[in-house]
């Protein structure tokens, strides 16, 4: 494995997100779409109701670390796409010609995907304030935020990545996101907090990693304390992923 | 040798696509792949470059074992496959970039321009691919095959599907590659032309195997005779002479033309012929010689392909 052989095709993905008018508009646009259809839902429940239920009286500020975590669950689609893209025109051929190791190819589009979202998460913080979020705003619930988006990101990623290894259909991406997407964004605590939920989900959302990047953000920005061990569950989830990236993509992947 | 290719074999299912070829390489040779569509050339050449692993059979790159050290193998190699691969969206530079680095060449610059001005598109550098012609896109896929300095230069089909024109200077291009900068070249093809024009060897290859290895003019002096092709009034025996016969039309076998000429126009009789043509020796006759086909007559090619595209995925 080589960091300059995965650096060149993730500068290669880098310049592919920022030369496509679709993606900038995309990136763009769908944060405003959830904050604004996402946070309103609820916008006219009473205040005493969101307290009780939200731990804070705007659910914006309650659902804005949840979309920010959502954010991230979106890029793996994009990385797996764009990986059968190459599939398909042939490039991973190009790449695999070339003395690389399978788990390079696979590390540059786990990459170009955080980097996907990483782009947004500023965007949907910026219009989540200017909705009238509040947030308590530090270096550390900055740097909290930032770990958890990070981890979670190359989590979904590489479960993607993982999933696709063997396709070169370009549905696949699509068919996985609807089949895991909903199951993982509701039996978190994006949406709604985990007390609402009949015991089997909560069950559920205990083993869910959007869970503890939404709950270590939540509370980052809600002023309640850290919690450690969600931050070193959400680690042990990225390197369990990364480490099969790495092992079944040397193995497995193939431009054929 | 450059490249040496042992007993290789390839099966898809229960399909052999490859079977059992060998051949090896001298460098600073051309050496053509030739056959018709679906005779597996490009399963052999990925099986070279270790994009597929062969069912059998040994493959050494430059004193290295492909199929032991495929890493150690794949920085030999130069390649250009049979469709354009490049990136649309990257610039004719950046293209070059991409390329070097994977070849782990940080300093790339220096090179990277000396080949653009060595086949002349330099000056699209800053170029995005999508806005190149065919045949710019073709000197620049061969520029990127050359950046690592390969011991060997594999083109796949590297003519297929361009205009004569764009073919003929891409000949020029692939032989001023081999003359001036010493690179060996490994291509296939399945236009005769290109591949006696082009090749110092060639290997024949059909339905997976290897019929016949051997320089052009080797080919033809061996399986090309030249041919008399004789339209008669009436039914005729040419005794002594070998023919194939097609109503009265009668394709003959001539090893000394001018001796035998005026011999056959006796034979047949002066007044009996309509039209007398001569045919060269030719890598068509070769082919059609120890195939029994005209390399274009392939009637099974495209449900042979579609058996193997099936197979392989």
């Amino acid at each position: 494995m080589s960091l300059q052989q995965i650096f060149v095709l993730y500068k290669r993905e880098f310049k592919k997100i920022y030369r496509s008018k679709y993606t900038i508009f995309m990136l763009l646009i769908q944060p405003l779409m959830w904050l604004v259809f996402f946070g309103s839902s609820l916008g006219r429940l009473p205040t005493a109701l969101t307290q009780e239920l939200f731990k804070t009286s705007n659910y914006l500020s309650f659902i804005l670390p949840g979309v920010l975590s959502l954010v991230m669950l979106f890029v793996g689609m994009f990385a797996s796409m764009s990986l059968i893209q190459d599939k398909r025109y042939g490039y991973l051929r190009r790449i695999m010609v070339a003395p690389v190791n399978g788990e390079v190819p696979l590390f540059s589009k786990l990459l170009g995907g955080l980097t996907r979202g990483l782009i947004e998460v500023p965007i949907v913080l910026i219009i989540g304030i200017a909705m009238g979020a509040s947030i308590d705003f530090s270096l550390s619930s900055v740097l909290i935020m930032i770990a958890s988006v990070v981890l979670l990101g190359i989590t979904f990623s590489s479960v993607f990545l993982l999933l696709t290894l063997k396709t070169s259909d370009l549905q696949a991406p699509g068919v996985i996101s609807s089949l895991i997407l909903f199951p993982l964004m509701f039996s978190s605590t994006a949406i709604f907090p985990s007390n609402l939920f009949p015991s089997w989900l909560e069950l559920l959302s205990k083993f869910n990693p959007l869970t503890y990047s939404v709950d270590l953000i939540r509370n980052a920005f809600l002023g309640y304390s850290f919690n450690l061990n969600y931050l070193i569950f959400l680690l042990v989830y990225a390197i369990i992923f990364l480490f099969l990236d790495f092992i079944l993509g040397r193995k497995y992947l193939s431009s054929e | 040798m450059i490249l040496s290719v042992k007993n290789l074999t390839k099966k898809f299912g229960d399909f052999t696509a490859v079977n059992n070829i060998s051949f090896s390489i001298k460098k600073g040779e051309i050496f053509g792949l030739l056959g018709p569509n679906g005779a597996g050339k490009t399963t052999t050449i990925k099986m070279i470059c270790g994009l597929i692993k062969p069912t059998s059979g040994e493959i050494t790159i430059d004193g290295i074992n492909a199929l032991e050290n495929p890493l150690e193998a794949k920085k030999l190699i130069g390649w250009m496959s049979a469709e354009s691969i490049l990136d649309e969206d990257l610039t004719v530079w950046e293209n070059m970039e991409v390329q070097a680095k994977l070849h782990n060449f940080n300093k790339f610059e220096e090179k990277a321009e000396e080949l653009l001005k060595y086949f002349d598109i330099y000056n699209f550098a800053k170029n995005k691919v999508s806005n190149l012609s065919t045949g710019m896109r073709k000197k620049l896929e061969i520029a990127m095959a050359l950046i690592n300095d390969p011991s060997i230069l594999v083109l796949d089909e590297p003519t297929i599907a361009l205009d004569p024109n764009t073919r003929a200077a891409l000949w020029e291009v692939i032989e001023r590659a081999n003359k001036e900068r010493k690179v060996t070249v490994l291509l296939t093809t399945h236009y005769m032309d290109e591949a006696d024009r082009l090749c110092d060897r060639i290997a024949i290859i059909d339905h997976g195997k290897i019929i016949a290895n051997d320089s052009p003019s080797n080919l033809k002096k061996k399986y090309g005779n030249t041919t008399l092709e004789i339209k008669t009034k009436k039914e005729v025996e040419l005794k002594g002479y070998e023919y194939q016969k097609e109503g009265n039309n009668y394709i003959i076998s001539v090893k000394d033309l001018s001796n035998d000429i005026s011999k056959i126009i006796k034979l047949v009789g002066e007044n009996n012929i309509i039209s007398i043509n001569v045919n060269n020796p030719s890598l068509d006759n070769v082919f059609l010689r120890l195939t029994g086909r005209k390399i274009s007559e392939e009637k099974t090619e495209s449900t042979k392909i579609y058996r193997i595209l099936k197979s392989s995925r």
